[in-house]
């Protein structure tokens, strides 16, 4: 394949011109990551504002650790509701599977005296069995995923409540390290926590060292490369961008460093985002979600696909309701309510489509850290709960608002309408390398294209 | 050439966002100190998290809080945790109060026992916590607890109930009773209906007292949330699989929105209207008492409570030790003993109603006076 090809990789280095279009590609190229470049701006944009109106609390590292560790939970659930979402399907029990583990995982502890990790392990195993049985339902039974998980949702609050004499249960200390706690610090004082220095380290060594692979893969397989200029803009601003993040987090209150949570959320993200990128199964996530008749054709075990993406959330959803009672130091009988909601709304406003095929895990993130952003800000500002309601509800609506209108006229997202608009008026000459979101001529047919391309962000961006 | 200038100056913002992260840290780096015990400024964050609105004292506590510490020179951050997803959002609040820099946090907790991390961050942080109105469970960072008697509150439902059954059926000589109680996340819950099982459990035992659906547990009698839907249709399987053919002669209820909500399911049942006791003094109970249907609330001024929060407040600002504190050793919050200040409610009636509203117009109208 790759002898076959013509030069492309020096042509584009060479001729290319400077074109601010080609800044698209940064984020991959195609309609839903240039989407992801919309809100990822959108995100940047909330953090200035309320950076500016709160007087720099926002930024603040105990704030920052704040956010991080209150929004770890749903931010988890984004995870693996990203995949359920492209996959086709809706899981609404989440909340109360997340429910139900804490307060078994809890019981465990506080009733039954089991060491921590026996417990960690029960509550995997118990989310495992859980979503073993709901999967089962949807993909062989073939009942909705909406109604099986509408009864999950009705069952597992009921089954929290029966464990826990719908009480709360206390956890014990040392279980709470994975919901609220720290890396220990060691080491020279700096007057900076020396394992959030070392995790900053490895972050830039991730981000330099996926560029390169990207390129030569990108290389190797003939594929078309962005300019090298966008290569080493999009470095150059990850980099700022992880060794801001170090600098903040490394500079909190004595005792503290990245949260424990976020560890988590970010092994959990790059875990999955690998996953779906380039694995077999996680490319059949999209293929099942885009039209399972062609990937029933093409060979692909829908069953299995429908099974996994059901069974894994059930797992997904036990780590964060540990990760919640940690951080509550208990487990109550009103965990978990309206927390599918909020995973949904993550999903949703990072770009996924609703009829599924479409979404990424790193947009997903950003989606939920609008919400997460957008929150603690207004609460630092000391705005009513009921009007921090009222605009997360606006924001969800313009954001997919955005996407469907944009879709509508064929343009990828604000940015893709600002180049296009350029390009229409220059009217340049065909060029070698495929501009961003070629003419697609019918809106529906973006589906196969817009499905996620390797995505080279890191999560603590 | 223009193409060059927007990348320039997208790049250039990007790169400002991040500086600017970093500049901000070193101006709050030294307000986030922990700063010396004895006093604050006059005009510091007092920050008060409530839990979500189910009842009226909620709302009047949020409203009395913002004026009185604003009247007292602080700069109040009152907040109430929305109704779903509450914990969370109540923790949340906590620690973006504890970022504001609040000196005092007064938390009126939605689930006491889910918030010790935050409270410990917001103590580590310098700041005092009172408990208001609910204790926070399993930790050390609770300095003082602020509430009513809420043994004592029990204690008189329970009392007023027995009351109100001789007085409205004389020549009965047993009584047909259903026990309620609150919310089992609220840990005030269970002092409620301890108080009021110390009355009346040796009654039920001697026989005066029948509970017909035989349910006096604390978790078969409890009322989820506090939600009057819940408690409703609770009544109506009593009175479904109890009292087809015999009367029921008086409730014990926790509250006032659960009693309006028990005098409801029975009216619908076709019922006559059983002794009902209530707390709160919620605006339409008060009305449901002078009308003849509910039989008792309790009175717990709000206004005194946040007055005694506030005053509280001031003196830490002045640097002096809080003074009034009326019980070191009841309010064992599992770690350690919370000191406490305990206000006496006070029973109401339809015959006291208008004495006892005497000072607070809104009720006072309520119950018929001028």
């Amino acid at each position: 394949m790759s002898d076959t090809t013509p030069t492309t990789g020096t042509e584009s280095v060479e001729k290319a011109p400077f074109r601010f279009r080609d800044l698209g590609k940064m984020f991959g190229g195609s309609q839903s990551s240039g989407r992801q470049f919309g809100i990822l701006g959108a995100l940047v944009v909330i953090i200035v504002l309320f950076e500016i109106l709160t007087k720099g609390k926002t930024l603040d590292p105990n704030n920052l650790i704040n956010i991080v560790n209150g929004n770890a939970y749903v931010l988890i659930l984004a995870v693996g509701m990203v995949m359920v979402i492209v996959a086709g399907h809706i899981d609404l029990s989440v909340g109360s599977v997340a429910a139900f583990v804490g307060i078994v995982v809890a019981q465990s502890m506080y009733v039954w005296h089991w060491p921590w990790p026996l417990a960690m392990v029960l509550g995997l195993v118990v989310g495992a069995i859980v979503g073993a049985w709901q999967g089962w339902w949807v993909a062989y039974v073939g009942v909705p995923a909406f109604i099986v998980t509408l009864a999950g949702m009705l069952f597992f609050r009921g089954a929290n409540q029966f464990v826990g004499n719908s009480t709360s249960i206390p956890v014990p200390r040392e279980f709470t390290f994975i919901g609220g706690g720290f890396l220990p610090d060691f080491g020279p004082d700096f007057g900076f926590s020396n394992p959030t220095l070392i995790l900053g380290l490895l972050a830039a060594v991730a981000v330099i060292w996926q560029e390169r692979r990207l390129r030569s893969n990108q290389r190797k397989m003939g594929a078309v490369s962005a300019p090298v200029w966008v290569s080493v803009v999009k470095v150059v601003v990850l980099l700022l961008v992880v060794i801001g993040a170090t600098y903040l987090f490394a500079s909190g209150r004595v005792g503290t460093s990245y949260p424990i949570a976020g560890i988590i959320l970010a092994v959990l993200v790059l875990g999955y985002s690998f996953l779906t990128n380039n694995t077999t199964i996680g490319r059949h996530i999209y293929a099942v979600g885009g039209n399972w008749r062609a990937a029933e054709l093409s060979g692909v075990n829908i069953r299995r696909v429908n099974f996994f993406v059901m069974a894994n959330m059930s797992v997904i959803a036990a780590v964060a309701g540990m990760l919640w009672i940690a951080r509550s130091v208990a487990s109550g009988p009103g965990d978990g309510v309206g927390w599918e909601l909020d995973a949904i709304a993550a999903v949703f406003i990072g770009g996924a489509a609703v009829s599924g095929g479409i979404g990424t895990i790193v947009g997903s993130i950003i989606g939920g850290l609008v919400i997460a952003v957008l929150n603690n800000g207004l609460q630092l500002l000391s705005v009513g709960a009921d009007r921090v309601q009222m605009i997360k509800g606006l924001v969800l609506l313009v954001a997919v608002g955005i996407d469907v209108y944009s879709k509508r006229q064929g343009k990828p997202s604000i940015i893709g309408l600002l180049t296009r608009g350029r390009r229409t008026g220059v009217d340049e000459t065909p060029v070698p390398a495929a501009p961003v979101g070629t003419q697609t001529p019918t809106p529906s047919q973006g589906g196969a294209q817009e499905t996620a391309r390797p995505q080279d962000l890191t999560p603590e961006g | 050439m223009k193409k060059l200038v927007i990348a320039t100056a997208s790049f250039a913002a990007i790169a400002a966002m991040t500086l600017a992260g970093c500049s901000a840290r070193t101006d709050t780096g030294t307000g986030t100190g922990d700063e010396a015990a004895a006093g604050f400024a006059a005009d510091a964050t007092i920050g008060v998290a409530l839990p979500d609105k189910t009842s009226e004292n909620w709302v009047l506590a949020g409203q009395l809080f913002t004026d009185d510490l604003t009247a007292a020179g602080f700069t109040p951050d009152v907040q109430y945790a929305p109704a779903s997803n509450t914990v969370a959002e109540q923790q949340n609040q906590i620690t973006s109060m504890v970022t504001n820099g609040a000196k005092v946090i007064i938390i009126g907790a939605k689930d006491g026992a889910q918030l010790s991390a935050q409270v410990e961050a917001a103590h580590d942080a310098g700041a005092t916590v009172i408990a208001y109105d609910r204790l926070i469970l399993n930790t050390e960072a609770v300095d003082y607890y602020l509430a009513f008697d809420n043994f004592k509150v029990g204690q008189l439902q329970g009392q007023a109930l027995l009351d109100g059954l001789k007085a409205k059926f004389p020549d009965k000589t047993s009584y047909n009773i259903e026990l309620f109680s609150g919310s089992p996340d609220d840990n005030n819950a269970g002092v409620f209906f301890n108080g009021a099982m110390d009355v009346l459990q040796p009654k039920i035992d001697d026989g005066t007292l029948v509970v017909v659906s035989g349910q006096t547990e604390v978790a078969q009698t409890a009322t989820q949330g506090w939600l009057a839907a819940n408690a409703q249709s609770r009544m109506d399987t009593l009175l479904a699989a109890n009292y087809q053919g015999t009367d029921l002669d008086g409730v014990l209820s926790p509250n006032d929105t659960l009693a309006r909500a028990i005098i409801e399911s029975v009216r619908s049942a076709g019922k006559p209207i059983p002794v009902v006791t209530g707390q709160d003094s919620e605006v339409e109970s008060v009305k449901s008492i002078v009308a003849g249907e509910q039989y008792m609330t309790i009175y717990k001024d709000t206004r005194s409570l946040v007055a005694a929060a506030v005053d509280m407040v001031k003196e830490l600002q002045a640097g002096k030790e809080v003074s009034e504190i009326n019980d070191t050793k009841s309010y064992d919050n599992g770690v350690k003993v919370v000191p406490s200040y305990l206000l006496a409610p006070v029973v109401v009636t339809k015959d006291n109603a208008k004495d006892a509203y005497a000072n607070n117009p809104d009720l006072l109208a309520a119950a018929g006076g001028s």
